[in-house]
């Protein structure tokens, strides 16, 4: 019973780290039709930030609430420099954002050395549920977690610019005609996504460490779990990472490591195969 | 990209009465001149390079050699036929390790039957994810083959990795030398000769390829997918032979560096080498066979040079240069010296013969 429960708390801490990773992704990918290839560099740079704001001695959850604004003005800023430039075309869009990724993560790398490197978690110790522990810091990357997934949901569902980003979403000339500036909806959407990654990368460095190669670890479970999910929606990525996180995280309690591990991948590409549309078709929230 | 349409154009042209849009002469006679020139120089090049070079600069030579061939395989796939195949690797890879199983439990070295055993490991595994990625009721779109082919190549790496088999995260070491009769290759001139033959044989091959009919459909493919349906041709069908035939040839040039090197490790099926023959395709020219062959050399060439001095700054460089080759120079480098029309080339009748034809 307490085994099952230590699993089942795992999968739902796994499932909740990929979906934070996810949602910026998946805004992204729905938003504009283009991968992003260096979100896994935003969730790098969010993780660095925090490092930094410790190894400066500051207190580590000043580095982590200030992760995403600052991942955030920089994804504005590359946005309206560079990523406007391939809005036509998915697969230049592709290149482009893997080359920016390559810069990012290898000044990543060039700073930080070959090493992995720990933040301690800001809240330590477990939770004790009788005989059972469970780590602290787990479990308030869910509650956040949960917590993002509701502002999101409200941001996109209650508020004006919600709105218009949906607007913008559904018909862009439609949208520019009734007099909503898509161009700054766009760099703001992408700036969103892009604090979404800092926040997450921010979020899970105590539990992974910091190298350079951490984003790229997340960024092809998150590509997967938006086709999966279906792009053009923002409810669509989540189950997705949802489906795709829990399985990555239940599939190697039944079975050999890598065989789950390759497994996940190869359902998953065979679903979107034979369901292009992904498991929740449709625009809208 | 233009001209590509514009051929097609030049072919439909016959049919539907549609005046044909025609350069000045004088331009096109001196612009259709350079590729072979490009191509004569690197061969030339190739050819004395071993007899310049140091030792130890010939092996690397000779592993450029090899890329360049495994560069020209993504060429086929991404510039002529407009398929993003992010997991180039995967069949690079596959070959590597499967020709590598050869040598170490059958024994089997004999270069006659390696190399052929290489390129059919990729071509089956590229039949088989290409297969499986592009046919069907419904045409895929680009982005599910890319980021299919991407997983795949990733999977791959993590199956490679966690499989004791396959020697885990260490690969394979110390594979035997690839031998023909008592002769044994070793890195060297011989080695050298033996791949810049290999290369120029394969790239005679795709040239005559791409300049044939089915190559004139693919670089439709390419630029309009749609109206290449429309006129009859099986989309579908002639992606899947195009991936499977770069397959086949990545296959090729794993096998070649499998051996060279002497061992496989994972990431010669992962994310990493499958990315960097994009970068070699991309920085060269997609869509000209020899872009890829100049773009290897390059990347290649500065990174070797770079990397006593600047190791840790030249990834971050190469990404910059990246950055800028796709956004100012979508066509590569090759397009500095190398017109539109050339890239396509000629189809069907001569332009003389039709100039006279069109009253």
């Amino acid at each position: 019973m307490a085994n099952a429960f230590v699993a089942a708390f795992e999968i739902l801490s796994f499932g909740a780290i990929i979906v934070l990773i996810v949602l910026g992704l998946g805004i992204i990918a729905s938003m504009m039709g283009i991968f992003n290839f260096a979100q896994g560099e935003f969730v790098l740079l969010g993780a660095y930030i925090t490092y930094l704001a410790y190894a400066k001695g500051m207190p580590i959850w000043a580095g982590m609430v200030a992760a995403p604004f600052v991942v955030g003005a920089l994804g504005f800023v590359l946005e309206a420099l560079i990523i406007r430039r391939f809005y036509a075309a998915p697969i230049v869009a592709m290149l482009g954002t893997y080359a920016l990724g390559l810069i990012i993560r290898e000044s990543v790398r060039g700073l930080i050395g070959g090493f992995y490197l720990t933040v301690p978690e800001p809240i330590g110790g477990s939770i004790d549920i009788g005989a059972m522990h469970i780590s602290a810091w787990r479990f308030t990357i869910i509650v956040i977690t949960l917590l993002v997934m509701g502002g999101c949901y409200l941001l996109l569902s209650r508020t004006s610019f919600g709105l218009r980003v949906r607007a913008t979403l559904e018909n862009p000339s439609l949208a520019r005609a009734s007099g909503i500036s898509t161009p700054l909806i766009y760099g703001a959407t992408f700036a969103f996504g892009a604090a979404l990654a800092g926040l997450a990368g921010a979020l899970i460095v105590p539990v992974f460490s910091l190298f350079a190669d951490l984003g790229l670890r997340f960024l092809i479970q998150g590509f997967v779990a938006v086709m999966v999910g279906g792009v053009g929606s923002f409810i669509g990525p989540v189950a997705g990472a949802g489906v795709i996180g829990t399985l990555s995280a239940a599939l190697p309690w039944v079975m050999a490591p890598v065989v789950a591990d390759v497994l996940v991948f190869v359902l998953a590409i065979v679903f979107i195969k034979f369901r292009p549309q992904g498991l929740i078709a449709g625009k809208g929230v | 990209m233009g001209a590509a349409k514009q051929a097609v154009q030049v072919e439909v042209g016959d049919e539907m009465d549609v005046p044909v849009i025609d350069h000045a002469p004088a331009e096109r006679g001196t612009a259709r001149k350079i590729l072979p020139i490009v191509e004569g120089v690197v061969l030339v090049a190739a050819l004395l390079a071993p007899l310049v070079l140091q030792d130890y600069l010939t092996v690397f030579a000779t592993r450029v050699i090899i890329l360049a061939l495994f560069a020209l395989s993504f060429d086929l796939v991404w510039g002529y036929a407009g398929i993003m195949s992010f997991g180039q690797a995967l069949f690079f890879g596959s070959a590597g390790y499967g020709v590598a199983l050869l040598a170490r439990d059958l024994d089997i070295t004999n270069i006659v039957l390696v190399l052929p055993a290489g390129t059919l490991i990729g071509l089956t595994f590229a039949l088989l994810l290409g297969g499986f990625l592009l046919l069907g009721r419904h045409p895929s779109s680009v982005i599910f083959v890319s980021l299919g082919t991407l997983t795949g190549s990733y999977a791959a790496d993590r199956l490679a990795r966690g499989w004791y088999y396959l020697g885990g995260q260490n690969g394979i070491p110390s594979i035997a030398p690839m031998s023909l009769g008592t002769y044994e290759f070793t890195e060297g001139p011989a080695f050298y000769y033996l791949v810049l033959g290999i290369l120029v044989v394969v790239y005679l091959l795709c040239r005559f390829l791409v300049r044939s009919q089915f190559g004139l459909a693919l670089a439709g493919l390419r630029e309009n997918e749609q109206r290449i349906a429309f006129f009859g041709y099986k989309a579908q069908h002639l992606k899947a032979i195009i991936f499977t035939i770069g397959g086949a040839v990545a296959g090729l040039a794993g096998s070649l560096y499998a051996f060279h090197e002497g061992f496989v490790w994972p990431n010669m099926v992962g994310v990493v080498v499958s990315t960097q023959v994009v970068l070699y395709v991309l920085f060269g020219g997609s869509g000209t066979l020899i872009g890829a062959v100049i773009g290897t050399v390059i990347v290649e060439g500065v990174s070797f040079w770079l990397s006593d001095n600047y190791r840790d700054v030249w990834p971050i460089i190469l990404g910059l240069l990246l950055l800028l080759v796709i956004l100012f120079r979508p066509l590569g480098l090759i397009s500095f010296v190398l017109g539109e029309r050339e890239r396509v080339g000629s189809f069907g009748a001569k332009p003389k013969e039709k100039r006279n034809a069109a009253p």
